[in-house]
């Protein structure tokens, strides 16, 4: 039995990777700044961890400019791609200028209270 | 007529203000820390003169003394409410009292006061004498009859022989109650032996005896082991109390005498023979120091600031730094000299002490350090507790509080945030390329 749990889940991982390599680019280049964002967020937390929460207010900007990115990204990823039926009728650069426009709010909220 | 009016007027005038002018017979000790006054009460007026060298020292120094017997009844320590004498001399082992009413809780209340106090005792010394010194920490023996023996450390010039008279060299070693010049001869006593209780951190030994003396009848056989003996015997102790009020207790009225001031000593076992004991060393020195001329401290002028500020704040902040200082000045029989030493010190106290720091002195005696304030609020105290042996104790303490920082106070940028700083900006950045890569792949 665990042999073929075992298998199963290489057999899981395989056909997610050739799944996922079939996926727009633009949407790829949205995951990979997702990551990226993701990545960042999590470098403070550790930070955090180690050093004690000093100037919690730089803390949250920190981590909240990073996961509000992510989040505003994941935004575009859903309604930029052709597979979802639900933004059949949003037009992609409509999405974008959305996108744009929360970045900008997001990062003079963030400016304000970086301290 | 008018004229005469006139000129008498004028005359009383100039008479009135010639007396607020001339100064009164006490003017060594009117600077200082007592006024001089001193009420010696004596058996009978043959002790003026036989002890008359001790006492024109005093008087050479600026001092008032007054003489009354023991049994005069116009004695009276208060007028009013207001203690008339600086200090008080007990000459009369055998009174019972003083005066018409003063019993020993009179003169333990004048002690109380902070005055000064010379008890001498001896042989048959009364009760009254014995309780006042059980009160200032000396326990007389109990044995009415006992005298100090030593067959050792006896003056060979006894004549009785009985080894009664004891020629002392152990004698306390200190700067603050003997001055600066080491007695050299040996100080002659004859008389009673008192204990002090180990545990009395204000009563010191100022005179000892021998490891061979001992308390006892000259006279009778000694049926058991005498009750005080060796180092447990204390010839001459002084006592400093709370209140800074000074006590000598001394077992021996001879010991003042002018005849033991003269005479010549030569302890038994020693071949040296000193020409002059050193009781009039001894004693002049001793009654400097019980009399406040010597090691009595006043700290005045204390300050706290700001570095860079000359006003004292009413409110520090953490991390201010803090300049403090105060003057210390010594009495020193005619003036107030300043006091040097490097063991004073200052603690930033709250429940505990969050700074202790020793003060540094400019030798004109000001002291004074700088510290930054602890990372703490709350309401310090800056204080000074200084207790020396000899030196009046000084207890200084002064409140102020301590606030934190206020949130314009901080730094502008602070080095912990720098990382948020990085990733907010990166982020930012980040946004930017995502939007150029986004916008022209291909």
């Amino acid at each position: 039995m665990a042999k073929s749990n075992d298998n199963d889940a290489m057999d899981l991982i395989q056909s997610l990777r050739s799944a996922y390599g079939s996926t727009p680019k633009n949407l790829k280049i949205i995951d990979l700044y997702m990551v990226f964002s993701v990545i960042t967020a999590l470098i403070q937390v550790i930070y955090m961890a180690l050093v004690g929460s000093f100037p919690f207010n730089s803390f949250l900007s920190g981590v909240l400019s990073c996961v509000g990115t992510a989040v505003l990204a994941v935004c575009l990823r859903i309604q930029v791609n052709k597979e979802n039926t639900e933004f059949k009728d949003l037009a992609p650069e409509r999405a974008f200028a959305d996108f744009i426009l929360c970045n900008l709010v997001l990062h003079l909220v963030i400016m304000n209270f970086l301290g | 007529m008018a004229m005469a009016k006139v000129v008498r007027v004028s005359l009383s005038l100039i008479s009135f203000l010639l007396m607020l002018l001339s100064p009164a017979a006490s003017i060594g000790q009117s600077d200082g820390p007592r006024s001089g006054k001193i009420l010696v009460v004596v058996d009978d007026f043959a002790i003026r003169s036989s002890h008359s060298i001790f006492f024109n020292s005093l008087l050479d120094r600026g001092f008032n003394l007054d003489f009354k017997l023991a049994d005069d009844p116009s004695i009276s320590l208060q007028s009013f409410g207001n203690y008339q004498y600086d200090g008080l001399v007990i000459f009369s082992p055998s009174a019972k009292q003083i005066g018409r009413s003063l019993t020993s809780s009179g003169v333990l209340e004048f002690v109380d006061s902070g005055r000064d106090l010379i008890l001498a005792a001896d042989l048959h010394a009364s009760d009254f004498i014995r309780e006042i010194a059980t009160e200032c920490g000396a326990d007389f023996d109990e044995d009415r009859n006992a005298v100090v023996i030593d067959h050792t450390s006896y003056a060979v010039s006894d004549a009785e022989g009985d080894h009664t008279l004891i020629a002392s060299e152990d004698i306390l070693k200190s700067v603050v109650f003997f001055g600066e010049k080491e007695i050299e001869a040996p100080v002659l006593f004859r008389g009673i032996a008192h204990t002090l209780n180990p545990a009395n951190n204000m009563a010191v030994k100022v005179l000892s005896a021998s490891p061979s003396a001992y308390s006892a009848n000259p006279n009778g056989l000694i049926s058991k082991s005498p009750g005080l003996s060796g180092s447990t015997i204390s010839l001459v102790s002084t006592v400093q109390a709370r209140n800074n009020a000074r006590m000598l207790v001394s077992g021996s009225l001879d010991l003042f005498s002018n005849r033991f001031f003269k005479s010549n000593v030569q302890k038994s076992g020693s071949s040296t023979s000193h020409k002059i004991a050193g009781n009039e060393q001894f004693v002049t020195e001793i009654s400097k120091w019980v009399f406040h001329e010597r090691g009595h401290l006043k700290a005045v002028n204390v300050t706290h600031h700001k570095i860079g500020e000359i006003e004292e704040p009413s409110m520090y902040r953490i991390k201010d730094d803090s300049v403090y200082s105060v003057e210390i000045y010594e009495w020193s029989g005619t003036s107030w000299e300043p006091y040097v030493a490097d063991d004073v010190q200052l603690q930033f106290y709250m429940m505990s002490p969050y700074v202790l720091k020793t003060l540094s002195t400019d030798q004109k005696g000001v002291y004074s350090t700088t510290f930054k304030v602890p990372d703490v609020y709350g309401v310090f105290q800056f204080k000074v507790e200084y207790q020396r042996l000899g030196y009046t104790s000084l207890s200084l303490s002064e409140q102020i509080p301590v606030r934190p920082f206020k949130h314009n106070e901080y730094e502008r940028f602070l080095t912990a945030a720098y990382p948020y700083y990085g990733a907010a900006f990166s982020s930012m950045t980040g946004f930017f390329l995502f939007t150029v890569v986004y916008l022209y792949n291909k």
